[in-house]
C-alpha cells in the first residue's frame, strides 16, 4: 500500500466533519442530503483502506452494500425534498414546524 | 287448647302488628298519594288492625312467665352473632297496647284536623313509618335491631316535624330536632359498641341478664350505660339536648301529639326501662341519671311557665314529665317509671289534641288570645283538656296521680331526701303552669275584647258545615283518651302485677316516710292551682304570673335559660369560626393550594421542556451528533 493508512484516516475524518458541518449548518434541504451522502462516503473509505490494511474482503462489500443504500435513500430522500418544496414552496428545514 | 293456640299465633300476630303500618306506608307512597281519602283509609285501617293485634297478643301473655323471643340471624361476623326478631314481654306488650293506640287516635284525630291540606297523602304515609318504626322498636330483641327502628323514629319524627316544608322555621325545627337526637345517638352507638366489645352480642335479655356483670367490669359498665344514656337524653330531650323539642312544635298538631305521649319522646324512656336491669348495675350511672332527670324536669317547668304558646306550654311540661319518668326510673322504681310513661302518654295526647282543637278553629297558639277569642265554647274540648291539666298536675282520682306518687314514694325511698324535694318542687312547678293555661283559656276575662271574638265566631260560621263535620271528627279521639286518663289510675294494681309479677310481695320503702310525701304532694298541687286561680283564675285577676314581676327571673326562663343562646354562640365561635373555619383554612390552602402548585408546577416544567423542542431537524441531528462524541470520547479514552 503506496498510501500510508493514516492519512486515509485522515482524509476520511476530514470529509466527515465536512459533510457533517454542511448536514448540520446548511439551510437548504438539498445540502443536508450532500452532507449525509458525504459522510456516508467518508465511512466507505475508511471500510475500503481498511480492507486494504487488514487484508480482507468483508470491508469491500460493506462499502458496495453502503453504495447502494445511499442511492436509494437519495431517491427518497430527494422525493421527500420534493414533495416538501410543493407542499411549502420553501427547501429551509426550520420552516417545517407543523409538528412543534 | 288456649296455650297452644296462643304459642302458636303469637309469631304471626306480632309480624301483623308491626309490619302492617309498613305495608300501608309503602302502599300510600307508591300507589294512593294522588287519592288522599284512599291513603287516610288505608293508613288508619292499618293501624286499627295493628292496635286488635297488640290487644289479643295483651289478652293472650297476660300471665306471663317468662319473655318469648323469636329470633333469626341477620349478621353473622366470626362470633358475633346479630339476630332479628321479635321479643314479647309484659313491658314490650304494654308499649305496643300504647303506641297502636295513640297512633290510631291521632290518626282518626288528623282526619279532621288535616283535612283539606294539600300533603294529606304524604301526612299519612309518614305517619305510618313513624307507626311501623316505634312498633317495632318495642319488640326489638337486640340492642341494635332497637337501634335502626330509633334511627327510624328519628327519622320519621324529622319528616313529620318538617311536614309544613315551604314554612322556613318548620324546616329549621326538623333539622335541629334530627341533629341534636343525633348527637345523643352517636354516644348512644359508641355505648353499644362498647357492650358489643365485651358481650359478644346484644341481646337485650342477656344484656339485663347475669351475664352482664360477669363479664363487664364496673368501669366499663358505667361507661356503657352513661353513653346509652346520650341516647335517651337526646331522644327523649333531657337535660343537655333538650332544645330541640320545644322547636318541634312547628309540625302538625296531631304530629305533636304522637311525638309527645307515645312515640318518639318515649322511646328514650323506653330504652331505659328496656334495659333497666343492665342500668341499675351501676349505681354511679344511676346517679347520673336521676341529677339529668331533675335537673331537666325542674329546668322545663320553669319555662313552662312564663311561655305563652299553648303547644310550647305543653313541650316544657313533656320535658318535665320525662324527666320525672327518668327520676322514677333511676330511683329504682322500674314500676313507677313505666306507669307514669302509661299515664303520660295518654294525658298529654289529650293536651295535644285539645289545643289541637283550639289551634284549628280558632287559628293561634296565644293562650291569651284564645281566652279572648272564647275557645270556652268549645265544650268537649274545655272538659277533656281540664281533665288532662289535672292529670299532669296530679289531681287525685285522676291517672297522673297515681303515676306520680308511685314515683315519688320512690324518691321518698333514696337516702338523699334533695330528690324528693325536688320531686316535690316539680310537682308544685307542674300544677301551677297546667292551671295557668286552663285559667286563662277557660275563663272569661274582664278585659275580653268582645268584639273581636264575636267577629271571629261570625267569620266561623259561613263555613259551619264543614268545620262542624271536622270538628266532631276531632273530639270523639278526645273523648276516648280523656276515659282512659279517668279510670287508668284505677289499673295500678293489675298493670303491676302484670309488669312485675306476683312475687313482688310489698313496697320496699318505709311507709310513714311515704304516706307523707303522698300527702304533700297532694297539697303542694292544690296549692300550685290555687296560686295559679289567684293570679290568673279569679275575677279581676291580674293576669300577670309571679314570675313575671320579676323580670331577670322572667327573662331567665322565657329566654329558656339560656340554652339555646349558650349553643348558638357555641355552634358560632368554636364549630363555626373555630373548626369549620379551621377546616376551611385547610382544605383551601393546603389541599387546594397543594393540588394547584402541583400542576402549576407541572405546566411551568412542560413550558421549560418546551423550549427544548424547536421542531427544527437540524437542532436535534446537531444533538444526536454531540451525545455520539462525547459517547465515543467516553469509551475510548
Amino acid at each position: 500500500m503506496i498510501v500510508p493508512f493514516g492519512h486515509v484516516l485522515m482524509l476520511a475524518g476530514v470529509l466527515f466533519s465536512l459533510g457533517m458541518f454542511c448536514a448540520l449548518a446548511r439551510r437548504n434541504l438539498i445540502m443536508i442530503v450532500l452532507g449525509i451522502e458525504i459522510m456516508l462516503n467518508a465511512a466507505s473509505i475508511i471500510f475500503v483502506s481498511a480492507a486494504l490494511h487488514w487484508e480482507s474482503l468483508e470491508g469491500q462489500a460493506f462499502v458496495l452494500f453502503i453504495l447502494a443504500v445511499a442511492a436509494t435513500e437519495v431517491s427518497v430522500g430527494l422525493a421527500i425534498i420534493i414533495y416538501a418544496f410543493r407542499r411549502t414552496g420553501s427547501f429551509d428545514p426550520s420552516t417545517y414546524n407543523l409538528l412543534k | 287448647m288456649t296455650i297452644f293456640s296462643g304459642e302458636y299465633a303469637t309469631l304471626p300476630v306480632v309480624t301483623t302488628a308491626t309490619m302492617l303500618p309498613f305495608v300501608a306506608f309503602l302502599l300510600i307512597i307508591l300507589l294512593t298519594r294522588s287519592r288522599p281519602r284512599l291513603s287516610a283509609a288505608l293508613s288508619v285501617g292499618a293501624i286499627a288492625v295493628s292496635l286488635g293485634c297488640a290487644l289479643f297478643l295483651l289478652g293472650l301473655h297476660r300471665h306471663l312467665e317468662k319473655p318469648i323471643q323469636y329470633t333469626g340471624r341477620w349478621l353473622a361476623s366470626s362470633e358475633v352473632q346479630i339476630p332479628f326478631g321479635f321479643l314479647i314481654d309484659p313491658l314490650s306488650l304494654l308499649m305496643l297496647v300504647i303506641v297502636a293506640g295513640i297512633c290510631l287516635l291521632v290518626q282518626v284525630y288528623s282526619l279532621g284536623y288535616m283535612e283539606g291540606d294539600p300533603g294529606f297523602s304524604r301526612y299519612y304515609a309518614f305517619m305510618s313509618l313513624f307507626a311501623w318504626a316505634m312498633l317495632s322498636l318495642t319488640v326489638s330483641p337486640t340492642i341494635l335491631q332497637l337501634y335502626i327502628f330509633w334511627e327510624l323514629v328519628g327519622l320519621s319524627s324529622y319528616l313529620l316535624i318538617g311536614f309544613w316544608y315551604e314554612k322556613f322555621s318548620a324546616t329549621q325545627a326538623g333539622k335541629k330536632a334530627f341533629v341534636m337526637t343525633r348527637a345523643g345517638d352517636v354516644a348512644f352507638f359508641l355505648g353499644l359498641l362498647l357492650v358489643l366489645l365485651h358481650m359478644g352480642n346484644l341481646s337485650i335479655l342477656e344484656m339485663n341478664g347475669p351475664q352482664a356483670a360477669a363479664r363487664m367490669s364496673p368501669a366499663v359498665l358505667t361507661l356503657s350505660a352513661l353513653l346509652i344514656f346520650g341516647g335517651i337524653a337526646g331522644k327523649s330531650a333531657q337535660f343537655p339536648l333538650m332544645t330541640w323539642l320545644p322547636d318541634a312544635m312547628e309540625g302538625p298538631t296531631p304530629v305533636s301529639a304522637l311525638l309527645h305521649s307515645a312515640t318518639m319522646v318515649a322511646a328514650g324512656v323506653y330504652l331505659f326501662a328496656r334495659l333497666f336491669p343492665f342500668f341499675s348495675l351501676s349505681p354511679t350511672a344511676m346517679n347520673v341519671f336521676l341529677a339529668i332527670g331533675t335537673i331537666s324536669m325542674l329546668l322545663a317547668s320553669t319555662m313552662a311557665m312564663v311561655s305563652n304558646d299553648i303547644k310550647k306550654v305543653w313541650a316544657f311540661s313533656t320535658i318535665s314529665q320525662l324527666g320525672f319518668m327518668i327520676m322514677g326510673l333511676a330511683a329504682g322504681g322500674y314500676f313507677a317509671g313505666v306507669f307514669h310513661l302509661t299515664t303520660h302518654a295518654g294525658f298529654k295526647a289529650l293536651l295535644f289534641l285539645c289545643s289541637g282543637v283550639f289551634i284549628h278553629q280558632y287559628q293561634t297558639n296565644d293562650i291569651f288570645e284564645l281566652g279572648w277569642l272564647g275557645a270556652r265554647r268549645l265544650k268537649a274540648p274545655v272538659v277533656a283538656i281540664i281533665v288532662a291539666a289535672a292529670a299532669l298536675s296530679g289531681i287525685p282520682p285522676l291517672s297522673g296521680y297515681f303515676s306520680k306518687e308511685a314515683i315519688l314514694a320512690g324518691l321518698a325511698g333514696l337516702s338523699n331526701p334533695v330528690w324528693l324535694s325536688a320531686g316535690l318542687v316539680g310537682v308544685f312547678l307542674t300544677a301551677y303552669y297546667s292551671f295557668r293555661v286552663i285559667f286563662v283559656i277557660c275563663l272569661p276575662q274582664t278585659h275580653a275584647t268582645a268584639s273581636e271574638g264575636s267577629s271571629h265566631a261570625s267569620g266561623l260560621n259561613h263555613e259551619d258545615g264543614r268545620h262542624e263535620r271536622q270538628y266532631r271528627t276531632m273530639a270523639r279521639p278526645l273523648i276516648v283518651l280523656a276515659t282512659i286518663t279517668v279510670v287508668l289510675g284505677f289499673f295500678e294494681g293489675p298493670l303491676k302485677d302484670f309488669l312485675i309479677g306476683r312475687p313482688i310481695a310489698a313496697e320496699p320503702s318505709g311507709g310513714g316516710h311515704l304516706a307523707w310525701a303522698q300527702y304533700g304532694a297532694l297539697a303542694l298541687a292544690v296549692f300550685g292551682a290555687w296560686w295559679a286561680w289567684m293570679e290568673f283564675g279569679r275575677p279581676g285577676a291580674g293576669l300577670v304570673g309571679f314570675v313575671e314581676r320579676m323580670p331577670p327571673l322572667y327573662n331567665l326562663f322565657a329566654q329558656r335559660w339560656y340554652i339555646d343562646h349558650f349553643y348558638r354562640l357555641f355552634v358560632d365561635r368554636i364549630i363555626d369560626r373555630g373548626i369549620s373555619a379551621l377546616c376551611f383554612q385547610n382544605d383551601n390552602k393546603v389541599i387546594d393550594g397543594g393540588i394547584d402548585e402541583m400542576s402549576r408546577g407541572t405546566v411551568e416544567s412542560g413550558r421549560v421542556i418546551a423550549l427544548l423542542h424547536t421542531g427544527a431537524i437540524q437542532h436535534r441531528l446537531i444533538v444526536t451528533f454531540a451525545v455520539i462524541v462525547f459517547l465515543s470520547l467516553y469509551f475510548f479514552f
